[in-house]
């Protein structure tokens, strides 16, 4: 396991930056995570170029990497905690002071450069404060990404983005930008996300462009050493490991200050022994496509939107996609004559196992669109699309924020006599068919002569009413001297010997 | 011999039609949309024809190795409809789609106001889409239909080498090859072209800008003609590149300005054997 471990200044609060430098290489961590604040690195204070230049040096002899962090407490107002912030009125003052540290990531030649939303000012109201924070991460995101600096926007307890789903709404929101990715601090997830610590880092892996590590209780915002929470390490550091995270994994431990240099020497200590007992990736059981009839379906069986949009960076369009979303996101009515494009633009090659690029593109322009518009939008464009477009809407139902309110087009392409259309309409979404309809739908697949593979929850859900009417249309095959495909033959007899037919 | 048929409604055909073309080396063809027999009384008439061209049809023609493009237009002589002017609205929806590779068939039928509005509305939207057009010339009063449509093209400002002026014969085709557009020529049974007749116009003015199609439809029309056409000029001494040219290549190069004609694997064999539908292909 090639996991790199850094620790974070504001961990080192008392002491210079020049010396928290040496004691952490001296200690063997690979990097740092550089908190700019008003005795480290002030980007206020005369000077900058020049100090910046020196530290830069100063990193390379000491072989650390680096990310940079926004986070200080009073850098911008002495009188109040973390203002103003992008949500404030005065969110000028905010977005000037991330602009900086995104040139001072760039001269540093740093791996990313971390923020996060503030906690929303009860003077402001919720609307306003969304739109204050879309408008600053797209005005953030647009200088980053010139500067060729990835954005970690970081999910915080307690601020108005303060967990992985408020991350996944605001990265919509902005068109899932390229440059706009994620800083996940693991003690947080323990904190307070739905999904055990090394699920959240499996769901954040495409965006994931920095790390922080401590340890923390369930609901309770306390950065603790490691050992004094409830985190169980090695599982965490092997999902890090197996999702092939390059990046620093940096030690968050803000409030041990006091006595920095021997946390960090402990910290280090456990975390290379933790490493040590989460083994390599290949002893790691296959977990998909492994589910026992009646198993719930395991959370990833169809990919997030962002793993679709993270997996069409390697699609050569031209930055086409990058613009296309973001043009949805600031007004959703073009996504009409940007989704008939997608294949020509994307092209049509597969992107993920069972996901072209065209498909794959318009399932994460869909994915774009605010909640309220999907339903409808998702109606329109299958409606006027052509068949392939249709493909792709209906591929894309489970991804979108509709519920069964879409369960219509469903039937409309099981209606169709087209063998793409019908396959599609029998993913995960077809969860809302009824169980008639459903049925209907699987044993017009076997007449089409369309493979059973595509029937999804196909082992959970086919019951004794389908076996009948399989063994009915076996009947009519065998009168006419013919079979019924292998797939179906064998799903009946596995019906048959089951359910005691 | 690989034949491409440049114009071709297909909606009207056989699968008898798709299996015998296959065998005959047809392996793309364009199906303009058109007029049917029976004329329409509203937009939502179209909507589903024209969805069909873009959907229902190209799956059709797949299941038997043939690639299947459109063209999307109201035509000239539902035009002249009132209850179906509204279709210049749906029309650019479709401009949009992957398979939609020119506007048409646009132009004229009986030369009336309303086609003249039509016909021009829909050469710029040509421009603005940025594809070719395919336009149609009437059966009655050709040569003043034919002229007029020329005078139309100009003023429309569309580049001449982006229009294909369709169905055109030997009092036609001087007309159309001094304006630097493309000619069309459809062989039918009896009437528009026979292959001997346009064996002799491939000789007198070359094969440069010349497609040759069989436009069957619902009518008496015959969709092998295409290869009836190629035999004939392999017979008169055209050499097979010669046939290539005329009944793939230019077609191709034609239609390929829209910048959508995807025949990828086009030429691999069509591996239709009476039920093509794959299984595990989705």
């Amino acid at each position: 396991m090639n996991l790199r471990f850094g620790y974070g200044t504001n961990g080192f609060a008392n002491h210079r930056l020049g010396d928290a430098l040496a004691v952490l290489a001296d200690l063997g961590y690979d990097g740092v995570a550089l908190t700019l604040d008003h005795h480290h690195l002030d980007p206020y204070a005369p000077g900058l170029a020049r100090r910046v230049s020196g530290l830069a040096t100063r990193l390379m002899e000491l072989g650390l990497s680096v990310v940079i962090e926004t986070g200080a407490r009073y850098l911008l107002d002495p009188r109040r905690k973390h203002a103003p912030t992008l949500l404030h009125d005065e969110r000028e003052v905010r977005l000037d002071f991330l602009l900086r540290a995104v040139s001072i990531a760039s001269d540093l030649g740093a791996e990313a450069m971390s923020c996060w939303s503030g906690v929303r000012p009860p003077s402001v109201d919720p609307q306003l404060a969304w739109d204050r924070l879309v408008d600053g991460c797209a005005r953030l995101t647009e200088a980053a990404s010139k500067a060729a600096v990835p954005v970690g926007f970081e999910p915080e307890p307690g601020m108005f983005v303060q967990d992985l789903a408020g991350w996944r709404t605001l990265h919509r929101a902005l068109g899932m930008p390229r440059a706009f990715g994620l800083t996940l601090d693991l003690g947080h997830c323990r904190c307070l996300e739905p999904e055990p610590v090394a699920d959240c880092v499996v769901a954040a892996a495409p965006w994931l462009v920095n790390v922080q590590i401590e340890d923390m209780r369930r609901g309770v915002h306390e950065h603790l050493e490691f050992g004094e929470g409830e985190i169980e390490f090695p599982p965490v550091l092997r999902a890090l490991a197996d999702i092939g995270y390059r990046g620093l994994v940096g030690v968050e431990l803000p409030r041990h200050s006091h006595a920095a240099p021997d946390v960090a020497g402990r910290s280090l200590t456990f975390l290379r022994a933790a490493a040590g007992q989460s083994g390599g990736a290949a002893d790691r059981a296959p977990t998909l496509g492994q589910r026992a009839p009646g198993q719930r379906r395991p959370a990833g069986a169809v990919p997030a939107p962002e793993v679709l949009r993270a997996a069409l960076a390697a699609v050569d369009d031209g930055g086409w996609l990058d613009e296309a979303l973001r043009r949805v996101a600031a007004d959703p009515s073009v996504i009409s004559r940007l989704f008939p494009a997608a294949a020509r633009r994307c092209g049509r090659g597969e992107v993920l196992p069972g996901w072209t690029a065209d498909e794959a593109a318009r399932a994460v322009l869909l994915a774009t669109l605010p909640a309220e518009r999907a339903v409808a939008q998702a109606r329109a464009l299958y409606r006027h699309g052509d068949a392939a477009e249709k493909r792709a809407v209906l591929r894309a139902l489970p991804l979108l924020p509709v519920g069964a309110s879409a369960v219509e087009l469903l039937h409309d392409a099981i209606r169709t006599n087209d063998t793409r259309l019908v396959a599609a309409a029998l993913g995960p979404y077809a969860a809302h068919l009824d169980a008639a309809a459903w049925r209907q739908a699987v044993v017009k697949c076997v007449f089409m002569g369309i493979a059973l593979t595509c029937v999804d929850d196909l082992d959970h859900r086919a019951d004794s009413e389908l076996a009948a009417m399989l063994a009915g249309v076996a009947d009519e095959r065998h009168a006419a001297g013919r079979e019924l495909p292998a797939d179906a033959a064998a799903l009946l007899a596995r019906l048959k010997a089951e359910k005691g037919i | 011999m690989r034949i491409f048929d440049p114009h071709v409604h297909m909606t009207s055909r056989t699968t008898d039609d798709y299996e015998a073309m296959a065998a005959a080396g047809v392996r793309a063809v364009v199906e303009p949309a058109f007029w049917l027999g029976q004329p329409r009384t509203s937009p939502g008439s179209f909507a589903d024809y024209f969805d069909a061209l873009i959907g229902w049809e190209p799956f059709r023609a797949g299941q038997f190795g043939i690639r299947h493009f459109a063209t999307i237009a109201l035509n000239p002589k539902e035009a002249n409809d009132p209850r179906c002017r509204e279709v210049l609205e749906l029309v650019p929806r479709y401009l949009d789609k992957d398979a939609v590779v020119a506007v048409g068939e646009i132009g004229y039928d009986s030369m009336t106001p309303q086609e003249d509005h039509a016909f021009a509305v829909q050469l710029g939207l040509a421009v603005e889409f940025d594809l070719p057009a395919l336009v149609h010339t009437p059966h009655r009063d050709k040569v003043r239909g034919t002229q007029r449509s020329l005078d139309v093209v100009k003023e429309s400002g569309i580049d001449p080498a982006r229009v294909v002026i369709d169905h055109l014969n030997e009092v036609t085709v001087e007309l159309v090859r001094d304006s630097g557009c493309w000619l069309g020529f459809s062989i039918y049974p009896d009437t528009k072209m026979s292959p001997p007749r346009m064996v002799e116009l491939l000789r007198r003015h070359g094969t440069e800008r010349m497609l040759v199609n069989s436009a069957a439809d619902w009518g008496r029309s015959d969709p092998l003609l295409t290869r009836r056409t190629g035999e004939a000029m392999l017979a008169a001494g055209f050499s097979d590149d010669d046939v290539d040219r005329v009944l793939w290549r230019n077609p191709v190069e034609f239609y390929g300005q829209s910048g959508r004609l995807d025949l990828s694997d086009a030429d691999a064999p069509a591996d239709f054997a009476g039920n093509s539908i794959k299984r595990g292909g989705a």
